[in-house]
């Protein structure tokens, strides 16, 4: 077994570190709300929506993430104005997803020829991370709390009575707009370090675990910071030893954390 | 459009409206007036415009005819079974809430606004339930707690929409006592309700069916001939005119 | 003819023309399936169930066992973990679900990038129909024809449930027993199609053909029918493309389903249909909660 300070050693792996920090942070400040609004196949869906961009950007030498960017604000775009988010997706966007995956797999196999591309952006990349994507994350990271904490309120007084919120006054379909465009923006920042797939073991599963856990708003958030950096950290050295992308472990160790919270919780729940 | 009144001597005045929704009018020729510190019970079937008023009175709907005078931002008690019971707040979250009124939203409450949270949940007799979480509370504690969230934000004019539906004995005195407070206190209260005598009790009574079918004192205005007017077929009347009730139809479950 | 050649020269390769007969038996039942995974709202469960089966077909791949078994029981393990996570009441269902899903894929990737197994996990995900064995071809046959038997005797039963819950369930059938015997025929089928179409890429046989019908086919039956011919044209038209372009088989023919519905939501019924009055949509129930539309008073 590699020592666990090699995190912090080894340059390649520091990046990761830093890469799966900032991602955690937004993974409890926004997670919490992903979890409260509703919004987990949403984060899912915007994730790999933006696949076949993905491919077509790797391959032409753009940056992937920034591509990214653009293809998951229009997705949160169309769906708030669709009035879906949260609430049934229809098998249109079911469909839509299988079709993004499927133009996306041919497009890296068979037009652009970089199949070794597919593994990366469906499940994440130790090595590959890029100065870029740390930029973004660390960018998204710093919207995303800043707004937490702005938007905290107005967020909550929505998801708990969304004609009450209207009626005090507040700009509710503004704030969902926004909620949703950094929801699919922090999406995207997460695929290249845990891949397509598995935006949800940031967004989800920590504040999912931490729902469990808690009774209040502010103890979901910090809970779910908390359990993201643990999963992240975790994860990131799992991935490191056993030689494999960083996506599936902090996948699998949310969902065991989950398992854990609920098995806990299972007598004293209301 | 909505424009300041107040000074008049007037809290709300209504004129010519007519609303509803993408273009097609749900509500009509709707005209009152009422002054600071009176009760006004709204009547009518569902369906037949007390929501639709309400939201137009708040600015979420834009008249397609008529104007409105309101003397400040009215106050909402919306029907708590569109509130989610599983998001984790207290009552005092709840009361809190209603601070978010005042503007500012972007800052955490601070140590005023949950003072007059608890002044408020005080008022409606919750103080000991302001850790409980809301889902946890009755469906009588959850309408105080709603109630406290709309008197928080001290308005002149709070519109309720069916506040006692569905409460129990006890929560409904309460509630009805804060009522009689407020209006002392010189507001006026909007009571969307589907009882029919208890809005006897009421200073005015605006009785809607698509339409605006009589507005006035309620000795006067609730005869036969606007009761039909209002509720056509959901009307039954007792044996000797003595007094007539309506059919509910409630889509949502109640706790009773 | 050089066109007819174009058309028939897949068919004259063994390898396509196994490809193109799994494919087609596959979705002939699930096009018709598909119908009441629709009506009854299953998508979503399907969808979950379908990602959700990865860990048994990496397991089945790595102990070189038939990939079927692998996800059959994937299938039955993913339906019981979404089932149960889904009913976490303080999470919320959407979020259960999402933990198991997220966790079973989480660990299906693991287990497939574990240093010495096979990399055959794109083909688990994307589907692989040139690599259709004998036993791919019976299981597809048996599909067929048991589920084909199932849907035809259970038509009237579900048509009834779904049109009118109470009403069918005060008339004796049991609303509950029909759904979960649909959702066994689901995972049946997922587990069968899943060979061809890859976990990511089977759902579009059960949801794309319905989708492309449901405006035009006025009977439930005749949705059935249309929705099998649909999946079967789709492909015909996918492996075409993918013999011809190169292309990944069954990426392409998950493209050519997702044509399909987009082409067939598309088209407006002709007017002479409209003028026999409007074709259901779907059996779909009105939702039991209130909708987001504006409240009335």
């Amino acid at each position: 077994m590699p020592s666990p300070t090699d995190l912090a050693e080894l340059p390649f792996l520091r990046e990761a570190l830093f890469e799966l920090v900032l991602l955690a942070i937004t993974g409890g400040v926004l997670g919490a709300w992903v979890v409260l609004r509703r919004l987990a196949f949403f984060s899912h869906a915007a994730g790999s929506a933006t696949f076949p961009g993905l491919v077509i950007a790797d391959a032409s030498g753009v940056t992937p993430t920034l591509a990214g960017l653009a293809v998951g604000l229009g997705y949160a775009g169309g769906v708030e104005r669709a009035g879906r988010a949260g609430h049934e997706h229809g098998e249109g966007t079911a469909l839509l997803l299988v079709a993004a995956l499927a133009g996306g797999v041919i497009l890296a196999s068979d037009v652009f020829e970089s199949g070794a591309a597919v593994d990366r952006l469906l499940f994440g990349t130790l090595l590959g991370l890029t100065a870029t994507d740390l930029a973004v994350s660390a960018a998204v990271a710093a919207v995303a709390t800043v707004a937490a904490i702005g938007l905290g309120r107005t967020w909550s007084a929505v998801g708990f009575d969304p004609d009450g919120a209207r009626a005090l006054g507040l700009p509710v379909a503004r704030a969902d707009l926004l909620l949703l465009c950094l929801v699919a923006v922090a999406a995207v920042a997460a695929i290249p370090a845990v891949g397509v797939l598995l935006v949800t073991a940031v967004y989800v599963l920590p504040a999912a675990a931490a729902r469990l856990l808690t009774a209040s708003i502010r103890g979901l958030i910090a809970c779910a910071l908390g359990l993201a950096l643990a999963e992240g950290v975790v994860g990131l050295y799992a991935a490191y030893w056993l030689d494999v992308p960083p996506g599936p472990p902090v996948a699998v160790l949310g969902s065991l954390v989950c398992l854990a919270a609920a098995l806990a919780t299972r007598r004293t729940a209301a | 459009m909505t424009a300041q009144a107040g000074a008049a001597g007037v809290a709300i005045a209504v004129d010519g409206l007519s609303a509803g929704y993408d273009g097609a009018p749900v509500l009509t020729e709707v005209g009152f007036s009422a002054a600071p510190g009176r009760l006004v019970c709204v009547l009518g079937p569902n369906g037949g415009g007390k929501t639709t008023l309400f939201r137009a009175l708040l600015g979420e709907l834009e008249p397609l005819a008529g104007s409105i005078e309101l003397s400040g931002r009215p106050a909402y008690m919306a029907q708590t079974e569109r509130t989610r019971l599983d998001f984790p707040v207290t009552a005092l979250d709840v009361a809190v809430m209603g601070t978010l009124a005042h503007g500012r939203w972007w800052l955490p409450p601070g140590r005023r606004e949950r003072d007059a949270a608890r002044a408020a949940l005080e008022r409606v007799g919750l103080t000991d339930q302001a850790d409980v979480r809301f889902g946890e509370l009755s469906g009588g504690q959850r309408q105080r707690a709603l109630l406290a969230r709309a008197l928080v934000q001290d308005a002149p004019v709070l519109l309720l929409d069916e506040p006692l539906s569905g409460v129990d004995p006890a929560s409904a005195t309460l509630i009805a006592a804060v009522f009689r407070e407020l209006r002392a206190e010189g507001r006026t209260l909007l009571v969307a309700s589907h009882d029919v005598e208890s809005a006897r009790s009421f200073d005015l009574v605006l009785c809607l069916n698509g339409r605006q079918v009589a507005f006035g004192e309620p000795a006067a205005t609730l005869d036969r001939a606007t009761l039909q007017a209002t509720y056509g077929h959901e009307l039954i009347v007792l044996e000797g005119g003595r007094g007539a009730v309506t059919v509910q139809h409630h889509e949502h479950g109640h706790e009773h | 003819m050089e066109a007819i050649d174009f058309v028939l020269d897949p068919l004259r390769s063994g390898i396509d023309r196994r490809a193109l007969l799994e494919l087609a038996l596959v979705g002939s039942l699930c096009g018709a399936l598909g119908f009441w995974v629709v009506t009854e709202r299953l998508a979503y469960s399907a969808e979950s169930i379908s990602h959700g089966l990865l860990p048994g077909l990496v397991l089945a791949a790595l102990a070189g066992a038939p990939l079927l078994l692998g996800a059959a029981g994937g299938a039955l393990a993913a339906a019981v973990l979404i089932a149960v996570a889904a009913r976490d009441q303080r999470a919320g269902p959407d979020v259960g679900t999402a933990v198991a899903v997220t966790g079973l894929v989480g660990l299906g990737a693991l287990l497939a990038f574990a240093p010495d197994s096979p990399q055959r996990l794109e083909e688990l995900l994307f589907g692989d129909p040139l690599g259709v064995t004998d036993g791919d071809l019976v299981a597809a046959t048996a599909l067929v024809v048991l589920g084909g038997g199932a849907l035809a005797a259970l038509h009237r039963p579900l048509a009834a449930v779904a049109f009118d819950p109470g009403g069918a369930a005060a008339a004796g059938l049991q609303p509950a027993r029909l759904r979960l015997a649909l959702l066994v025929l689901l995972a049946a089928a997922v587990a069968v199609a899943v060979q061809g179409l890859g976990a990511l890429l089977v759902l579009a046989v059960l949801v794309a053909p319905p989708v492309a019908v449901r405006t035009h086919a006025r009977t439930p039956a005749r949705a059935m029918l249309a929705g099998a011919a649909v999946a079967v044209l789709a492909a015909i038209v996918g492996m075409e493309v993918s013999f011809h372009a190169h292309s990944a088989a069954g990426a392409s023919v998950a493209l050519a389903l997702c044509a399909a519905a987009a082409l067939g939501a598309l088209l407006r019924p002709s007017p002479r249909a409209a003028r026999r009055g409007a074709p259901p949509r779907s059996l779909r129930r009105a939702p039991a909660s209130p909708g987001r539309g504006p409240a009335r008073a």
